[in-house]
């Protein structure tokens, strides 16, 4: 039997959703309404069910953990989401950094690196991307600042939201190489991308 | 009814989170975040204040003199007691609300509304952490520096501006100054100063994280509650404190009995 990174299930709403994501897979997750979308996503970096819903992830049933241990959880999550915005007031670098600064993990230099990494290949100057604040950047280069703190926390489960929301054709395509820079940091990673089914 | 409480609970808590949590300060992203608050607050605020202040210890004398018709000696008294001991501390709150109470209100509020906070949650930074313990502690700090650097601007204005004004020489001015200069003044100031800075901060984070509602018209109404309560809980501490400290409240129409 595949084993799961994720079992989510919503009976209120006028959709019932059910959905299963194998660990280490590619999911693609189409919700009936952004309201569907907005709850699985917080559910996912919560780790917690709202009334009315059901969440185990990553092995555990959410409905029975205590508070550090859901900390613990939650911390094995990360998504790119606009529910995970940029803080307005500080740099790109400082946003990026600012949880491994925080929480003392990776060392900065390890973060210093990723992000010159990731940014080189997505074809950005790390030097003057990284000096800029969030409003200055547009809405490409807030999705890849936003997927740079992601690896940088490098999660278990990796949640994409809307990923190509106000983006072009040329930018979508480049986001799509998202996936594979993940794969290749996080090889035993999962992936979930969500998104709203279109009419 | 309940809002008055509910404000009163909520600044309680987080003053006693702020105080528990001071440790945080260590963290390179809480410390930056303290050195920039007390940059802003206390460097930036300093420039302005310097003619400001050491006219009004001038301008103090002067019209003591001139009004009360007073000599040098209570000339002085009043500038060790008026403007060294309540409006130094004063004027310094004054500064630091309307120039870092209603920064930070804005840009906590403006935080809340547009998810910033909730950002910082799910990426499981403590919101107590990152955001107040650096300021509450930064404005207490920076309160108390610019207080002193009023009050010694104030008195050393009055001392040289004075000669000008009044037949007195600076040696007189300052020799008696130093005569009746206690450390309690010191002391007291400083406390006070401090207890200022904790008040305006703690109130201001709690509004800028306690919007009426999360719209972008929230902001307007939170620096308007914060700035406003700010400058009540100055007065109060002003008051209690005098009152505690000297035995009298309201320029002495209540005095403790002895």
């Amino acid at each position: 039997m595949t084993e799961l990174a994720l079992r989510y299930a919503r009976f209120t709403g006028r959709h019932p959703i059910v959905l299963t994501v194998p660990r280490g897979g590619v999911t693609r997750a189409h919700l009936p309404d952004s309201q569907a979308k907005a709850h699985l996503v917080t559910a996912l970096l919560k780790a917690r069910a709202a009334s009315g819903e059901e969440l185990e992830l990553l092995g555990a049933a959410t409905a029975e953990l205590n508070a550090k241990r859901r900390d613990r959880l939650r911390r094995r999550v990360g998504a790119v989401s606009p529910v995970v915005g940029l803080i307005n007031n500080l740099n790109a670098w400082e946003n990026i950094s600012l949880p491994a600064a925080y929480h003392g993990s990776p060392p900065l230099e390890r973060v210093a690196q990723i992000a010159q990494e990731v940014l080189q290949r997505f074809g950005a100057d790390p030097q003057a991307f990284l000096a800029r604040l969030p409003d200055d950047l547009d809405s490409l280069e807030r999705k890849i600042a936003a997927f740079v703190r992601l690896l940088v926390a490098a999660p278990e489960l990796a949640v994409f939201d809307a990923l190509d929301e106000g983006l072009s054709r040329e930018e979508s395509a480049r986001v799509s190489g998202f996936e594979a820079e993940y794969r290749a940091r996080q090889p035993a990673g999962t992936l979930l991308y969500v998104d709203i089914k279109e009419a | 009814m309940l809002q008055p409480l509910r404000e009163i609970e909520g600044g309680i808590k987080l003053s006693l989170n702020v105080a528990g949590r001071l440790g945080q300060l260590r963290k390179p992203p809480i410390l930056e975040s303290f050195l920039r608050q007390v940059y802003f607050t206390g460097v930036t605020a300093a420039t302005g204040v310097v003619l400001r202040a050491s006219g009004l210890g001038a301008l103090i004398i002067a019209v003591t003199l001139d009004v009360l018709d007073a000599d040098i000696d209570l000339a002085v008294k009043i500038l060790l007691w008026v403007v060294f001991r309540e409006i130094g501390p004063l004027a310094a709150a004054v500064v630091v609300i309307l120039r870092t109470g209603t920064a930070i209100s804005a840009e906590m509020a403006m935080m809340r509304v547009s998810g910033q906070t909730r950002a910082l949650r799910y990426l499981a930074i403590n919101l107590y952490d990152y955001l107040v313990v650096p300021r509450v502690a930064a404005v207490m700090l920076a309160t108390m520096a610019l207080t002193f650097y009023i009050q010694a601007l104030a008195v050393l204005g009055a001392l040289v501006l004075s000669p000008f004004i009044i037949d007195a020489s600076f040696m007189e001015l300052a020799g008696r100054f130093f005569e009746l200069f206690a450390p309690v003044d010191l002391y007291y100031s400083t406390v006070k100063s401090l207890l200022f800075g904790f008040a305006i901060a703690a109130c201001c984070c709690w509004h800028g994280l306690n919007p009426p509602e999360l719209s972008q018209n929230a902001v307007p109404k939170v620096i308007t509650r914060a700035v406003t309560q700010s400058a009540m809980l100055v007065l109060t501490i002003n008051a209690v404190f005098a009152y505690i400290v000297f035995g009298i409240l309201f320029f002495g129409l209540v005095t403790a009995k002895v």
